[in-house]
């Protein structure tokens, strides 16, 4: 499942904690993802012209150069001249990026002739990033001509209709869906709920009914795109039950993500399965389509480059483009907040960490405080989700005040510097549950017992001076065990 | 022999293992809980004190804090 | 790593092509297919310059005999391109605007009757211009890095001296890299212009290939550049051409003003004007007697 190494984790303690931690929001991006799938599923997977250049894309920068290299190359390349082609200052990385590229089964090793061990892109790999960058090969499969749509859609509109399906979901998590507002009350599907459920950002209690979970205010605080990543890798877990192939939904989700913003696609020669993938799609708002039955879609900016979340807004700004949907958050180095918005939901995540003071028609203002900020930190919330969570929505004014401009972030330093400084309070101790040795009788006796439990990796800390150590408490009956054979053998 | 005991290892900062020895001096947490002090910045204390010992630790951190912006009356 | 990705993937890489498309240059008359292969190998070089990220951008400009002109984006709406194979609607938007294009520039260029230089120096120039402006429109705190690749075949021709001289000193103040592959002769000012902004000088003696030699060289940005092994640079001819003859010249006479270069005395400077005495002969000084 999707246990893999968190790209964000709580504050860090020891192991071994005292108190016991409750789990924090994992979130994997698509290396880590694929590295969780078996050889033969990355196998079907490199079928796909799409999947080979999603993942050539996510590849570090050495290893995207060491690909293309040898991607026109017909034989294998010895490995001593690939780690030429990297200068040696940088030869971590190079290790690093080589690493990456055996695990995720892009290349692999081969002899040949000679006896040297070379490297050699997967067969399938090659065909079909070639594929992807030359051509030849099947279209994929949204690309079949169409007619032109009588009533196109605009990028604007899909835009409102993406973010308005995507809030559904959202406010369904923090429970203000039942608002007076007509369009945020439409519910969601059973279909997405199973899924929030799945992915422990709810859970079912027999009193309360559905509750958010502590992972899903870690999510709420997310930016959109990792929020609709996340959100789709907990689908495509559960994909195979609804009879789904793992293979073809993936594939598909990067063709989207791959397709231009305000195109239509066609539907038509999709099997029965990729149309309930499609219809999933369009209720979270990654896809639009007027009717069910219509041959036609629009991808919106959700499924816009779904794994890369810098590519959602647009680097270049072209001559006619609408201003988006910019940040509305104030945050002034007197600890105040203000928010323009009058959105229940994003009023419900800022009451999370700050102090809600008055709220008008327009306008939301909120104080942080430590209390606030402990509050939250005590709900799993990580200094690190606040501070980006308020950059990422920051208003565009503060973005020119003159500290935003020579460092990287429009916040004040001082209100970042202190919400990590919080958070640091509550770490001044750590814990860990031990058996202490002391009043050895030799010298001898105190390294022997030292140099023992650190081979087996339960050694804590060592003082010689004072010939004290400590161990883990699961250590403990190894090391007695050790001792008492030692103390009967010589000692 | 060695002595051998059980116990939970700290690993804190100069400045609260100093607070920690005063609540052991004084008996602020009803009684001694330091089993070991190990170096400048490590302590060896009972187990079972952990609990009372992070609610006063956190008891000082609130008093010594103090509030940075004035609420409005 | 995750983390250090996020804060490093806010950039982009812009990159303009400039391709000598004149049919005058030796290699062009000997063999037309080589300007198709050469397009080819361009087109694929372009899309894997844009396969690297989501956000790089790629412009194409072609350097006809009588006028430069874009070859992608083209100015204006795209062509409406849909899928007829696997190849990712994006590149093949590249590949049929760059092919459309150029057969277009080609069957309506006028007659050529004699053979006559490729005004680089010119299309580099206008390649300065486009960057600049979608430096411009780029957003707040996405940083943007820009290089220019000239690709061509033809001789070395100081006439476009200063002209070149301008281009390269802009790029070097706007930051902007230029890289060369030279297909025939060797190119002295570009190389001046390459060792300037810090970018790649490649002299290629045979044409096959050329995508690899492309994709080894150019490809990676010069962040990236560092971090691999690259061929050396060159030792770079610094000749500079005289303003009068555009001939390189290793010693001349340079106005004290405004330091154009002459290979010839002149009273006058032609560029600043300013007036200079005519040298007589030095007046001998009478030597001193020793006393002994």
């Amino acid at each position: 499942m999707s246990d893999a190494k968190a790209g964000r984790s709580g504050p860090t303690t020891s192991t071994y904690a005292l108190i016991p931690k409750p789990a924090n929001l994992q979130c994997m991006d698509l290396q880590e993802y694929l590295r969780t799938r078996t050889a033969e599923t990355l196998e079907k997977l490199y079928n796909y012209p799409t999947i080979c250049l999603a993942v050539y894309r996510e590849l570090p920068e050495i290893a995207r150069q060491f690909v293309i290299r040898i991607l026109f190359v017909e034989q294998p390349v010895p490995q001593a001249v690939v780690a030429s082609w990297g200068s040696q200052h940088y030869a971590k990385e190079q290790a690093a990026s080589t690493a990456c590229l055996t695990e995720l089964n892009v290349w692999r090793v081969t002899a040949i002739p000679g006896g040297l061990s070379a490297w050699e892109l997967c067969p399938t790999f090659k065909k079909n990033l070639k594929i992807a960058l030359l051509g030849g090969g099947k279209p994929w499969s949204m690309s079949h001509t169409l007619e032109k749509d009588s009533k196109p859609r605009d990028i604007a509109f899909l835009d409102t209709y993406a973010m308005a399906r995507w809030r559904c979901v959202l406010h369904y998590m923090v429970g203000t869906g039942s608002s007076n507002k007509a369009q945020d009350s439409e519910g969601i599907s059973p279909d997405a709920v199973r899924i929030l459920l799945h992915a422990n950002l709810m859970k079912r209690d027999e009193r309360d009914g559905i509750t958010i979970t502590r992972q899903g205010f870690q999510f709420l605080l997310l930016d959109t795109q990792s929020q609709v990543w996340h959100f789709m890798l907990q689908y495509l877990d559960t994909c195979e039950e609804r009879g789904l192939s793992l293979p073809d939904c993936l594939s598909m989700l990067f063709q989207l993500s791959f397709s231009t913003l305000g195109r239509d696609y066609s539907s038509e020669g999709m099997s029965p399965k990729m149309l309930t993938f499609l219809q999933h799609l369009r209720e979270f708002g990654l896809v639009f389509q007027r009717k069910r039955k219509e041959g036609r879609f629009y991808p919106t900016r959700l499924a816009l480059n779904v794994t890369n979340k810098h590519a959602a807004v647009p680097a270049v700004i072209a001559e006619d483009d609408k201003a988006q949907e910019s940040g509305y958050i104030v945050v002034e180095t007197n600890y105040r907040v203000y928010a323009y918005t009058d959105s229940p939901l994003q009023v419900a995540v800022l009451g999370l960490f700050t102090e809600l003071l008055y709220r008008f028609p327009n306008l939301v203002v909120g104080v942080l405080t430590r209390d606030s900020v402990r509050q939250a930190l005590r709900g799993g919330i990580t200094a690190d989700q606040i501070v980006s969570y308020l950059e990422q929505y920051s208003h565009p004014n503060m973005k020119l005040t003159e500290s935003a401009i020579k460092s990287k972030s429009p916040l004040p330093p001082t209100v970042v510097d202190q919400i990590k400084l919080w958070e640091l309070e509550r770490n001044r101790f750590t814990y860990t549950e031990g058996v202490v040795y002391n009043q050895f009788l030799s010298q001898a006796d105190f390294v022997t017992l030292r140099d023992y439990a650190q081979s087996i990796n339960v050694l804590v800390h060592m003082n010689e001076r004072t010939r004290t150590m400590v161990v883990t408490k699961n250590g403990h009956d190894d090391v007695k065990r050790f001792w008492k054979r030692y103390s009967k053998s010589g000692g | 022999m060695v002595n051998v005991m059980k116990g939970v290892f700290v690993e804190c900062d100069p400045a609260m293992k100093q607070f920690l020895l005063h609540l052991d001096e004084t008996l602020a947490l009803g009684r001694k809980f330091i089993i070991q002090d190990l170096d400048e910045n490590h302590l060896f204390i009972s187990t079972d004190i952990v609990e009372t010992l992070q609610a006063r630790v956190d008891d000082l951190m609130d008093r010594i804090s103090f509030p940075l912006h004035e609420k409005d009356p | 790593m995750n983390k250090q990705q996020d804060v490093e993937s806010n950039k982009f890489s812009l990159l303009v092509i400039v391709l000598d498309t004149n049919p005058s240059q030796r290699i062009v008359r000997q063999n037309a297919q080589l300007l198709t292969q050469c397009v080819d190998a361009i087109i694929a070089f372009g899309n894997a310059h844009l396969m690297q990220c989501s956000q790089n951008k790629l412009a194409v400009l072609s350097c006809h005999h009588h006028a430069t002109d874009f070859l992608y984006p083209l100015p204006g709406k795209q062509l409406d391109v849909r899928q007829i194979d696997g190849q990712y609607e994006v590149f093949s938007l590249v590949e049929k605007t760059v092919k459309q294009r150029l057969s277009h520039i080609i069957t309506n260029s006028p007659k050529l009757n004699t053979p006559c230089e490729s005004i680089l120096a010119g299309s580099m120039a206008m390649a300065l211009c486009y960057i600049s402006r979608i430096q411009r429109n780029a957003a707040a705190g996405v940083k943007m890095h820009s290089r220019i690749l000239v690709v061509t075949g033809s001789n070395e021709c100081a006439s476009q001296y200063m002209t070149y001289m301008n281009v390269f000193f802009t790029a070097q103040k706007l930051g902007i890299t230029i890289d060369v592959c030279a297909m025939d002769k060797t190119m002295s000012l570009l190389q001046q212009g390459c060792d300037i902004t810090g970018g790649q000088y490649l002299r290629l003696t045979q044409l096959d290939g050329l995508l690899q030699y492309l994709l080894w060289v150019f490809l990676p940005d010069p962040q990236m550049r560092q971090k691999l092994v690259l061929p050396p640079a060159t030792k770079v001819d610094y000749r500079a051409a005289c303003f009068c003859h555009r001939e390189l010249i290793d010693i001349g006479y340079v106005c004290s003003v405004c330091l154009s270069i002459f290979c010839k005395f002149s009273p006058i400077c032609t560029t600043c004007h300013t007036v200079f005495k005519i040298p007589g002969p030095m007046p001998i000084k009478p030597k001193k007697k020793k006393k002994v």
